[in-house]
């Protein structure tokens, strides 16, 4: 039994924040990713639980046992760090070896055990290989056997995908989702990227300054988001954030264009946020507002349409096979199931459309 | 004029100045060493002897012996000593150490000062009657007190060995600093975390890299150990007796104060000896390619 429990964690260095008195609960082989921009404080979370960076208040349990004053090799953790952390002297059977060593385990177990674990990572042939002789994504799967040759409470990755091409990350994202199932570990996964938070993750935990946005399924994440910085943070492209007000039940646009009916009362200030794919492309004239194309985008998968719209622009996702030009006329209608609406000044969600 | 001349004829400068300081005089000292050259003399250098200022060193001279045996211990002791409170220090002033401060910028100065500074210093501060440091160990231990650390054999080798590894300590820490602070640091987390504690986090990973770094500190310090002289010459002389004359003073003892360049130059080319081994690592471990 491996629950991560982080109640009202701290981490202060002088004046500046990094996580801000925040709870969470990560439950028993749950997989959760801890996803933000840079500096928002994901990693000094990770780093806290792994123990190599101490809270300044809070307290840290892993399992049933208070953690905050264990050294990290007494907390039972694997970490798979950014850069591998791989000791560049040591074979890779050494590598991989390395925590059952230093563990005490029987030398007879050791070879079997990390045989298996560079098995599963589809390492054997590099064993007797230095790191400096293996390519970034092989030095990667030497980072994750590390991490694997045990059976930790918890597993830690700090961004373990970000130094590999989009290729081989694409790949590896699918290996790392295959293998966390089988294992079965509790996992905390720390990542900028939101599609990997999105494909990998059991939870999301979104964090910016030091605070936890929100915390959520994928699901909840993307079609359920909180504020306005979950909602602008998720999502490629971006959610179409549209500045405005609600009279008479309508979204009105801050220049005067009355564009679709909402479920809340009237308020002066008001964003309304859609996503690119619930925004539909039509004929001029049957949609809610004829616009003129800004950019025209083919993507091979799908295509993407700016256009203008007063100070903005607002994108939209249309089918593959549709073919447009600059200037060209579109009449676009806001999916009235999927839109937004926010508190521009609390950033606050108020309703739905 | 083609690049693949110029280039040559650019080193030229260089190499003849190097010629000039370095390997002539090597080359001379040499043909000097299989010589009797007495500076008092008309005619220097006065005959050519073969190998007999060899002889003279290896199997008449107890004094010659006596410097081997004073600069091998000096090396030894020196090194370890020095290498040691080095590797310590550093690895508290190296990033993430406990000590990181403003202090690293301090530790250049013991380095800055001249060693024949550092023996006169030090001879004033072990003085029995108005030393800092005799007033100092007077004070923490009685017995200490009122010693003549400088004409004791033993206390005045210590004496020396103490002002070499404080004024080299600074230098190698700063070097070791650098060395470590190279060693990525997610290396030694990694270690944390896989369940190594201090030590063999340090033994097992931070050790093995700081290795090519921690070659040169060693070697460096041996040749500048070998060679020692200023320092010994100012705060001992050699003395009492012969109990701190390392190779360098027995040299110029015998070469300067009593003429005998043709034995001098010999003795100097046994010392050249395991110098080119040294330098030769030395090298080696420099450029070496990775």
């Amino acid at each position: 039994m491996a629950r991560v429990s982080l109640t009202n964690i701290t981490k202060r260095w002088g004046d500046f924040i990094g996580v801000d008195n925040q709870s969470l609960e990560i439950n028993d082989k749950e997989f959760l990713v801890l996803l933000g921009p840079s500096g928002c404080g994901k990693t000094t979370t990770m780093r806290m639980i792994a123990g190599l960076e101490e809270p300044t208040a809070g307290e840290i349990r892993i399992g049933d046992r208070v953690v905050n004053d264990d050294l990290p090799k007494d907390r039972d953790v694997a970490m798979v760090f950014q850069n591998y952390g791989l000791y560049p002297h040591m074979t890779i059977f050494d590598n991989i070896a390395y925590p059952l060593k230093v563990r005490g385990t029987p030398k007879a177990e050791v070879a079997p055990r990390v045989e298996k674990a560079a098995a599963q990572v589809e390492l054997t042939e590099f064993l007797h290989r230095k790191p400096k002789a293996l390519s970034g994504g092989q030095r990667q799967r030497v980072a994750l056997a590390r991490a694997i040759v045990r059976t930790p409470k918890v597993f830690l990755m700090d961004e373990p995908l970000s130094n590999l091409d989009a290729k081989l990350r694409v790949t590896m994202r699918a290996e790392l989702k295959h293998l966390s199932r089988q294992l079965q570990i509790t996992t905390v996964y720390v990542t900028h990227d939101q599609i990997e938070a999105m494909t990998l993750a059991d939870r999301v935990a979104v964090m910016k300054n030091g605070v936890i946005q929100q915390l959520g399924t994928p699901d909840e994440i993307y079609n359920d988001p909180a504020n306005l910085f979950v909602a602008g943070f998720i999502g490629s492209p971006a959610m179409n954030l549209i500045n405005g007000s609600v009279k008479d039940g309508m979204f009105v646009t801050t220049g005067g264009t009355s564009l679709v009916k909402v479920g809340i009362s009237d308020r002066d200030a008001v964003v309304l946020g859609v996503r690119a794919e619930d925004v539909e492309i039509h004929q001029p004239g049957e949609g809610d507002i004829d616009l003129k194309v800004y950019a025209y985008e083919n993507t091979g998968e799908s295509v993407m349409l700016t256009v203008q719209f007063g100070q903005q622009r607002v994108i939209a996702r249309g089918d593959r096979h549709l073919r447009m030009d600059m200037d060209d006329t579109v009449g676009l209608r806001l999916n009235p199931d999927h839109l937004y609406l926010f508190d521009p000044a609390s950033e606050n969600r108020i309703g739905n459309g | 004029m083609q690049d693949k001349r110029l280039k040559y004829l650019l080193v030229v400068p260089a190499v003849l100045v190097v010629f000039a300081t370095a390997i002539w005089p090597l080359i001379d000292s040499l043909r000097l060493s299989f010589t009797v050259g007495r500076l008092t003399r008309p005619n220097f250098p006065q005959a050519y002897i073969g190998l007999e200022n060899y002889n003279w060193a290896f199997f008449d001279e107890p004094a010659f012996w006596n410097s081997v045996t004073v600069t091998s211990i000096y090396t030894i002791v020196t090194v370890a000593l020095t290498t040691l409170i080095a590797l310590g220090l550093a690895m508290l002033l190296a990033p993430g150490g406990r000590l990181r401060s403003g202090v690293q910028t301090l530790l250049i100065l013991p380095f800055a000062m001249s060693p024949a500074l550092i023996g006169v210093s030090f001879r004033f501060m072990f003085n029995p009657e108005f030393g800092l440091f005799d007033a100092f160990f007077g004070l923490l231990f009685p017995p200490l007190a009122d010693i003549s650390w400088l004409s004791d054999p033993v206390l005045a080798f210590v004496v020396c060995v103490i002002a070499d590894v404080w004024g080299w300590i600074p230098f190698l820490t700063l070097v070791l600093i650098g060395g470590l602070a190279s060693i990525p640091r997610d290396t030694i987390e990694a270690a944390q975390v896989d369940g190594a504690g201090g030590w063999r986090v340090f033994k097992d990973v931070t050790l093995p890299q700081l290795m090519p770094v921690l070659a040169v500190v060693l070697i460096l310090k041996a040749i500048f150990s070998l060679k020692t002289f200023d320092q010994v010459y100012m705060l001992t002389n050699g003395g009492p007796g012969t109990a701190t004359q390392t190779l360098s003073h027995y040299i110029y003892f015998n070469g300067f104060k009593y003429g005998q360049i043709g034995y001098s130059a010999s003795v100097a080319w046994l010392m050249v000896i395991p110098m080119l081994v040294l330098t030769y690592f030395y090298a080696k471990f420099v450029f070496r390619k990775d």
